[in-house]
């Protein structure tokens, strides 16, 4: 062995070394507890602003639990992921991530030490703009930390492979999120940015296929995921069931409209992000959802229906339904929602109305003084053939929809396994 | 100018049902009339107690006579009366035992414990009371319960009642002095 070429390789040796120590020395800066005194508290305000907005908390803080300390549960097709621990702690949260570590994570589901499902919506966080997720970084920074261990997701084959969601981010992960309505206005532009990039509408309120993406080609036209299902909230479907952007603010800010409650997994959206809203913003995204030049909301039309099972379905509310929801549908105030104009009764697929019928629903409090009343399940009570016909009383009496709910159907939802 | 006729608009269904073990009816009734109207004003048992008039106190609980065998408590003031056509009800009124007079001379083992323990005070919630422990009672009769959960059963069967008077704890001990004591309600007793 020649002298130079010894020297050589040493030098290559010592290069390796002083580079692998640089790295070391580069890995320790990035593990090192980040600064939070850089942020300023105007930083921390709007983080915690765009926080609500984005909704972390509906995943991330489990009720009961210490804020952002996640352990949330989200079923799915593929199994079930838990929310994982957003607080400063540095063992079990984001303590140790850097500002560009946290943006790669909303932008590319790529965490520090791993890859995430796309359960966590960065397929919409995406388009979140930097300024935004620095200042919801600060926002979380400045919370307490919570030392909460993790729950790993509980998955099938082959979903269990981590690995593999760099391919379906290859194949599904988007820049940008298809619009279901048209507009140029600030506004509108505003709220695509709210409900795309922080209020991730789309991850329920859009189809996904066989391997869990989201259907582009039908964005928003309502999806099958979980009991209740999200519904059609692109502009034809609002306005088919008698929406306007006023309701829609009223309903983004207080939970319940002449439409009808936030019911389901909506409550919970509400109660933890669009109530926070500023007027400004909940105009923009009413906008957004009905585009700049909104259709006029379509008028109720009696629905047609057999005369028989309308009698029979009739008899059944009066004795059971109008001791609360009125003789004529009108409703009592603070305790059961009114007939007349309900979003659930316009929908053409009786699904969330006959699920509300079979497993009723839980008392609710809506942010303000409102609140509604449990509501009774009648599983027990009725049979498939006489909820049939309350369904149809009630689509063609007030939904303007056609009395073709049969007792299949029901019989289907009354079996189905609840997630 | 006269006011438009209400009544007419009215639909009236004739209704018939067994309450306390007497076949009542067919009675006129209206179409919406909700079932503790029903007891008040067409067959005059006012016993049974309008609360809060919207399914929350359970006041105005009946009991419901399935064919079964089984018993049940069904809220009569968010109930409409048409509801129970062709069933069998028991009410307040239908509990004691009576005298060819009328008078009642013995009451049930619920109605004496809740006096012996002073369970109530006002009284406007016993009514549902005495019905929720009764229909419970039944149901420990055909399916006893193990003695290490009669306080959680208790609990159970009657939490969905209000009082506003004596805090439960009186109704709670009553309805326990009753199971405790009536052979064959819990299966491991000594």
């Amino acid at each position: 062995m020649s002298t130079t070429f010894s020297l050589r390789l040493g030098a290559l040796a010592l290069c390796i070394a002083a580079l692998s120590s640089l790295a070391a020395c580069s890995k320790a800066t990035d593990n090192a507890p980040v600064d939070t005194r850089t942020s300023t508290p105007e930083q921390i305000a709007r983080g915690r602003y765009l926080a609500k907005a984005a909704d972390c908390a509906a995943c991330h803080t489990l009720a009961g639990g210490a804020p952002f300390a996640g352990g949330v549960r989200l079923g799915s097709p593929f199994g079930t992921f838990y929310g994982t621990n957003i607080t400063p702690d540095p063992k079990h949260g984001i303590g140790k991530w850097s500002a560009a570590e946290f943006y790669k994570t909303l932008h590319d589901g790529v965490a520090p030490d791993k890859q995430l499902y796309p359960a966590m919506p960065y397929t919409s966080y995406r388009t979140m703009t930097r300024a935004d997720s620095d200042a919801i970084y600060a926002y979380l920074m400045a919370q307490k930390p919570a030392a909460v261990p993790n729950r790993e997701a509980d998955l099938k084959f082959p979903f269990n492979v981590r690995f593999a969601v760099m391919f379906w981010n290859m194949l599904f992960l988007k820049d940008s999120l298809p619009d279901a309505s048209v507009g140029t206005s600030a506004d509108w532009t505003r709220g695509k940015y709210l409900a795309n990039a922080l209020g991730h509408c789309a991850e329920c309120h859009t189809p996904r296929g066989v391997f869990g993406q989201m259907n582009g080609a039908k964005a928003l036209q309502g999806s099958d995921l979980g009991r209740v299902v999200p519904p059609d909230i692109t502009p034809a479907g609002l306005v088919a069931r008698g929406w306007t952007g006023a309701d829609l603010q009223t309903f983004f800010a207080t939970g319940i409209s002449r439409q009808g409650p936030a019911f389901g997994e909506m409550h919970p959206v509400v109660y933890l992000s669009t109530q926070y809203l500023s007027p400004g913003d909940l105009r923009a995204m009413s906008v957004y959802l009905l585009g700049d030049a909104p259709p006029p909301p379509t008028p109720v039309q009696p629905g047609s229906a057999d005369a028989a099972q309308v009698a029979a379905g009739r008899n059944t509310y009066v004795a059971l339904c109008a001791g609360c929801h009125g003789l004529g549908g009108e409703g009592k105030p603070h305790v059961a929602v009114s007939m007349q104009g309900s979003s659930t009764l316009r929908q053409a697929d009786p699904h969330n109305l006959l699920v509300a019928m079979l497993d009723g629903m839980d008392a609710s409090a809506f942010p303000g003084t409102e609140s509604l009343q449990a509501m009774p399940g009648f599983a027990k009570t009725l049979n498939d053939e006489e909820l049939a016909q309350l369904a149809n009383y009630l689509r063609s009496t007030w939904g303007g929809q056609p009395g073709d709910v049969t007792a299949a159907k029901v019989k289907a939802l009354r079996d189905a396994p609840s997630h | 100018m006269t006011a438009p006729n209400q009544t007419s608009m009215i639909q009236m269904k004739p209704l018939s049902l067994t309450i306390n073990g007497v076949a009542t009816g067919p009675i006129q009734t209206p179409d919406g009339l909700m079932m503790i109207d029903f007891l008040h004003e067409y067959v005059g048992l006012t016993g049974s107690r309008l609360g809060c008039g919207q399914g929350v106190c359970h006041a105005c609980v009946v009991i419901l006579d399935k064919p079964d065998g089984t018993s049940e408590e069904v809220r009569s003031c968010i109930t409409g009366a048409h509801f129970f056509d062709g069933k069998k009800i028991r009410t307040i009124e239908g509990h004691g035992t009576k005298n060819e007079q009328g008078e009642v001379v013995e009451l049930t083992p619920v109605q004496q414990k809740f006096l012996e323990h002073f369970s109530f005070q006002c009284g406007y919630c016993t009514p549902g009371f005495v019905n929720a422990a009764t229909v419970f009672i039944e149901r420990l009769k055909r399916e006893p319960i193990a003695k290490a959960s009669v306080d959680s059963e208790i609990m159970k069967a009657l939490d969905n009642h209000i009082c506003r008077c004596t805090g439960y704890v009186r109704y709670y001990e009553a309805v326990k002095d009753v199971v405790m004591n009536t052979p064959g309600l819990v299966k491991d007793s000594a």
